[in-house]
């Protein structure tokens, strides 16, 4: 990650003096925006770079959701289980895609594209269902969308 | 100086405390898991909810540890409703652990299992299959982790961050799947004071792995003492086998041995804090024993090697003496009083660092690595040992001194407790009783003097070193 | 038409969201006024004469909140915009976010000036990328037309804001959790005492204010307390964003004037329960609140002492719909699961009364209830009623209370029949 270390400069240079600490989750973020996930080397540039304790960051790294140690698929379909999304059918989608891909939620097609997962509230229940893929929100979605969609993704 | 009223009776508090702090300081008992004397509050376990009375808003409950006390307020820590409490916190608590106090080293002094029968002392309402995770996981060499039965009420956390300083602890995931782990660089292994966490766990969560399964709690008892690892002097608990509970079975010399060390509490030294090596001291004192007086090697019975050193002692006409920075107050002074008129007394130090062993460090941790430095230089100051010319005598006390340093043709009277082939070269050696097997007193590097107290019988064969000096001491001629 | 409308007063163009825009809609002309002819303290003192409560779920009267802070204490102060907008049925955050981001900026900015605060942050949910984006761009245009950095407006009024990214935790929306996250933790939130306002971010006095509650601000100071009391009720004053989703013919944000009739909304704005079915009920304010049945809701009013009254809340605005023939196990069921997921853990009546109640609504949902399981998610919800570190734990006891008080006939129903006595799915037939 040391190639970051500029941005991250630039980044530090924004907030108040004694705030490095708070540079974990956006440092973290860009790492993982780069590599995929966050690798055992990036934690040890982190720590050196920043100068927080190890753990402090090991912790954040497993507290948050959209932090990851593991690479996962290309395409990381979340699905949106709950009320309003379950109310207008996340059920039925998530069973779809499962079928569709051959995995559990939580699981990897072996061909590295898709992982599936679910997911909670995404803010989005004024469109439900929605299915979150990669960063892209996709709203009032459906089952033929999907299906076009995890055609048209290399 | 706010006066508040706990139970009914009034009690003064200080500005700034919290209604746990001034009940604790007014003998007042509330439950608590997460809160510590010396630690931040963390406030997660909810236990010492205590209520507050209020006639125009209604009472109203809150956990005292994070209380601020103010003038007038009346705080009730036993009724109804904080009965209830407590008993519906300690469902919860107990709700996924796994109650196995049947393998657990911390039965018979685990809090969960005390507010348990005080406070609860119901069979589980759950119907649910308890959350499994892991158990007997390392975190170290020294400590293992159940993390079933661990309550996540952070006082392992807050010791490596706030006190050690380690930072080595924290809490990975999230919900009831928290787990405590250790930083992946394994920094909890070189943490000095590690194990204190094994005394600060509530419950059998972190538990020490040299004592795992070695003895039950009620089987031991404690006897005070002090560490004798650095000036520092911290007291310590040695437990040890009660005597109804020695078993046949084992071979004696266990039922002689340190179980375990903790610390003893101490405001005025260590607080309640030891380092890791005080928790080894069995490894110190237990080292092979020298029970056989001798004459430069031969076995000899001890009231010969005392008179053999009589003899050496009265023909001396430059004897040097070493003195041994182990030693209590009282065999020093015992030395003072029977021989510091025939020798050239210098204060040695007994033990140095190992290599690799911390030296100094901001919270216990001194560079002189031996006990009573401090109580040896305030009898006999603090020269550097010299051997000037035609020494021809040198007693030497204690561990430490490298024989090859001797002059050349001086005799040698050594006296220590361990085996070692120096004991062989001396022309007269003595056997000395340990620590554990006698009492006395250390002064530390800050002019504490703390008390041991014997734990154990010594070898029949061995001689305390106070009353061996009075008899060195015994017709030897002082020569002009 | 629901009323007045303050906030969503402008139509929705490819364009309207940038700086230009907004200018042209009269934008920054209130911090204008605020830093050229108000000090601090009238800012203040304008805000608490508005009456305006905070929208994030507690209404909590604003003003107040920033009169705690002393603006002579010589401490830095930090003003964090809470869109973290995690509450389950939640999505009128996200409105401001992409389509006004500049009124939150300069609202922002106002009240930064008002209590003191040098560097301000918005903590927004790492979900949400367009509106990040949205946000992120107006920043830089704000910046570069000089609404930040040193000597705003050519006063001696400094201000810089951070926007910082969450990561998938609910929690973090709750004020303490947000700020020990912007601290670069783990979103643990925090014991009170101390108040945040008097000790927050790394200890400093922190104002956490929801976004749409700062988004009205700039309206506050441009058109005076006066004006906004004039919109709304007595009690609360001005509009409200309501986000509604669920078993509705129209969902979305809606701006509501306090005091709407709460059934003409439902039946009339929103075009009704889909499928044309009776209404069952409704979780008016996000699933913290206390669901409302269809005869519940019959002769409310929007408003916040209404809804109080009614022993539930308008909350984070997140209104739910449910319709006739929906199973309510199952709605709770999908519920529990949520809080289960996002407890912190911190604090044991939450971290294991959660796992609790998820288990044992499971365990019903499978058909292998038992009828005493009633009175124990009735306890544990009690057990979490005022006892935990965050409202969290009392949150998901109300909504537990809530559900199993109004369809209690459900739940012995699926207990000793070991199924729903609907079709036991969530959605409407033929509209998912």
């Amino acid at each position: 990650m040391k190639h970051l270390i500029p941005e991250f400069e630039t980044l530090k240079a924004r907030l108040p003096a004694g705030f490095e600490s708070s540079l974990v989750l956006p440092c973290l973020r860009r790492i993982q925006e780069e590599r995929g996930y966050v690798a055992d080397g990036d934690i040890d540039g982190l720590v050196e770079y920043l100068g927080v304790p190890r753990i402090q960051i090991e912790e954040v790294l497993s507290f948050y959701t959209q932090l990851r140690r593991k690479p996962i698929g290309r395409w990381h379909l979340q699905v949106c289980r709950n009320v309003s999304c379950s109310m207008r059918g996340a059920e039925p989608i998530l069973d779809h895609l499962a079928r569709r891909l051959g995995v559990a939620p939580g699981q990897t097609t072996p061909d590295g594209r898709f992982t599936l997962s679910t997911v909670e509230c995404l803010g989005s229940c004024g469109t439900a269902p929605v299915v979150m893929v990669n960063d892209a929100y996709h709203e009032s979605v459906s089952r033929s969308e999907l299906d076009a969609l995890i055609e048209r993704l290399p | 100086m706010p006066e508040l009223f706990i139970n009914g009776r009034p009690v003064r508090a200080e500005k700034n405390q919290t209604v746990m702090q001034a009940a604790v300081a007014n003998g007042f008992a509330i439950p608590y898991f997460c809160w510590h004397p010396q630690l931040s509050v963390a406030g997660n376990c909810r236990m010492c909810v205590v209520e507050v009375e209020d006639e125009k808003n209604g009472n109203w409950t809150d956990i005292a540890c994070n209380m601020p006390v103010s003038e007038g307020m009346r705080v009730l820590t036993d009724s109804p409703g904080v009965a209830a409490h407590r008993k519906a916190m300690l469902q919860l608590t107990l709700l996924n652990h796994p109650v196995d106090c049947g393998i657990c080293d911390k039965a018979g002094e685990c809090t969960l299992q005390d507010y348990h029968y005080r406070y609860n002392g119901s069979p589980s309402v759950s119907r649910e299959a308890k959350v499994r995770t892991t158990k007997l996981y390392p975190l170290s060499e020294r400590i293992v982790l159940d993390n079933e039965r661990c309550i996540l009420c952070s006082r392992c956390v807050r010791f490596t961050s706030e006190i050690s300083g380690s930072h080595a602890l924290g809490i990975e995931q999230r919900g009831d799947h928290s787990l405590v782990r250790a930083a992946e660089d394994g920094r909890f292994g070189s943490d000095p004071y590690s194990d204190n966490v094994v005394d600060l766990c509530p419950v059998g969560a972190l538990l020490s792995r040299p004592f795992l399964h070695k003895a039950r709690v009620w089987y031991l008892k404690w006897t005070p003492s002090v560490c004798p690892g650095c000036e520092r002097g911290c007291t310590v608990k040695l437990w040890h086998r009660k005597p109804e509970w020695k078993l046949a079975a084992l071979d004696p010399r266990q039922n002689l041995s340190i179980a375990r060390v903790t610390p003893l509490e101490n405001p005025a030294v260590n607080g309640p804090w030891i380092c890791n090596k005080g928790r080894d001291l069995a490894r110190i004192f237990e080292r092979p024993r020298a029970e056989q007086a001798m004459l430069n090697g031969a076995p000899v019975d001890l009231p010969a090697a005392i008179a053999a050193a009589r003899r050496l002692i009265g023909e001396a006409k430059r004897p040097v003496a070493l003195l041994s920075s182990w030693g209590s107050n009282e065999e020093l002074a015992a030395f003072k009083d029977a021989l510091a008129g025939r020798f050239a007394s210098f204060v040695k130090q007994d033990c140095r660092p190992e290599p690799g062993e911390p030296t100094e460090d901001h919270l216990l941790i001194r560079p002189d690595k031996n006990p009573n430095a401090a109580g040896a230089r305030r009898l006999f100051g603090d020269a550097v040992a010299s051997f000037q010319e035609g020494t021809d005598l040198v007693l030497v006390w204690g561990e430490g001194f490298d024989f090859d340093r001797l002059p050349t043709g001086a005799k040698v009277i050594f006296l220590d407790a361990y085996l070692r082939p120096e004991n062989a070269r001396a022309d007269v050696f003595l056997p000395l009783s340990i620590q554990t097997e006698r009492s006395g007193h250390y002064t530390n590097f800050q002019g504490v003097v703390s008390a041991f107290d014997a734990c154990f019988p010594k070898p029949p064969s061995v001689a305390d070193a106070e009353s061996l000096f009075a008899a060195l001491a015994a017709r030897a001629e002082v020569r002009a | 038409m629901t009323g007045t409308k303050l906030l969503m007063a402008f139509p929705v163009t490819a364009t309207s969201h940038m700086l230009a825009d907004y200018r042209a809609r009269g934008g920054y002309r209130a911090l204008e006024k605020a830093l050229t002819q108000m000090s601090p303290q009238e800012v203040t003192q304008e805000v608490i004469a508005s009456g305006l409560q905070g929208r994030g779920g507690a209404a909590f009267p604003v003003g107040r909140k920033w009169a705690v802070v002393k603006l002579d204490d010589g401490q830095p102060h930090h003003l964090c915009c809470n869109a973290d907008e995690g509450e389950p049925g939640t999505f009128k955050d996200r409105w401001i976010l992409e389509h006004a981001p500049h009124l939150l900026l300069e609202s922002m900015l106002i009240a930064s000036y008002a209590i003191g605060v040098r560097h301000s942050f918005v903590y927004i949910r790492g979900e949400f990328d367009l509106p990040y984006r949205r946000l992120a761009e107006a920043v830089e245009e704000a910046y570069a037309a000089g609404y930040f950095g040193e000597r705003i407006l050519g006063t001696d009024f400094a201000c810089d804001v951070f926007v910082y990214r969450g990561a998938g935790s609910y929690v973090c929306g709750e004020a303490s959790g947000l700020i020990t996250s912007i601290e670069g933790k783990r979103g643990y939130p925090r014991n009170r005492p101390p108040r945040l306002t008097v000790h927050g971010l790394y200890q400093r006095p922190t104002v956490v204010n929801n976004v749409e509650t700062l988004a009205n601000i700039a309206g506050i100071i441009s058109q005076g307390a006066e004006a906004f009391r004039k919109v709304g009720t007595k009690t609360s004053p001005g509009t409200r964003l309501i986000s509604i989703s669920g078993h509705i013919n129209r969902p979305g944000v809606y701006e509501v004037e306090l005091g709407y009739p709460f059934a003409k909304f439902i039946r009339e704005d929103c075009g009704g329960v889909l499928g044309g079915r009776a209404l069952k009920a409704i979780i008016p304010g996000g699933v913290s609140t206390k669901v409302l049945t269809a005869a519940d809701v019959e002769p409310l009013a929007l408003d916040h002492a209404v809804l109080a009254e009614a022993g539930s809340s308008l909350g984070s605005g997140g209104m739910i719909v449910i319709a006739e023939g929906t199973c309510m196990v199952r709605l709770l069921q999908v519920i529990l699961r949520f809080y289960h997921h996002e407890s912190c853990g911190q604090c044991t009546p939450c971290r294991d009364g959660m796992g609790w109640l998820h288990g044992i609504i499971d365990r019903i949902a499978a058909g292998r209830g038992v009828p005493e399981d009633i009175e124990r998610m009735q306890a544990i919800s009690r057990a979490n009623d005022g006892t935990t570190i965050c409202g969290m734990g009392d949150a998901a006891g109300y909504a537990t209370v809530a559900i199993l008080d109004k369809f209690r006939d459900e739940f012995d129903y699926f207990i000793a029949h070991k199924r729903s006595r609907f079709d036991g799915h969530l959605e409407v037939a033929g509209h998912a």
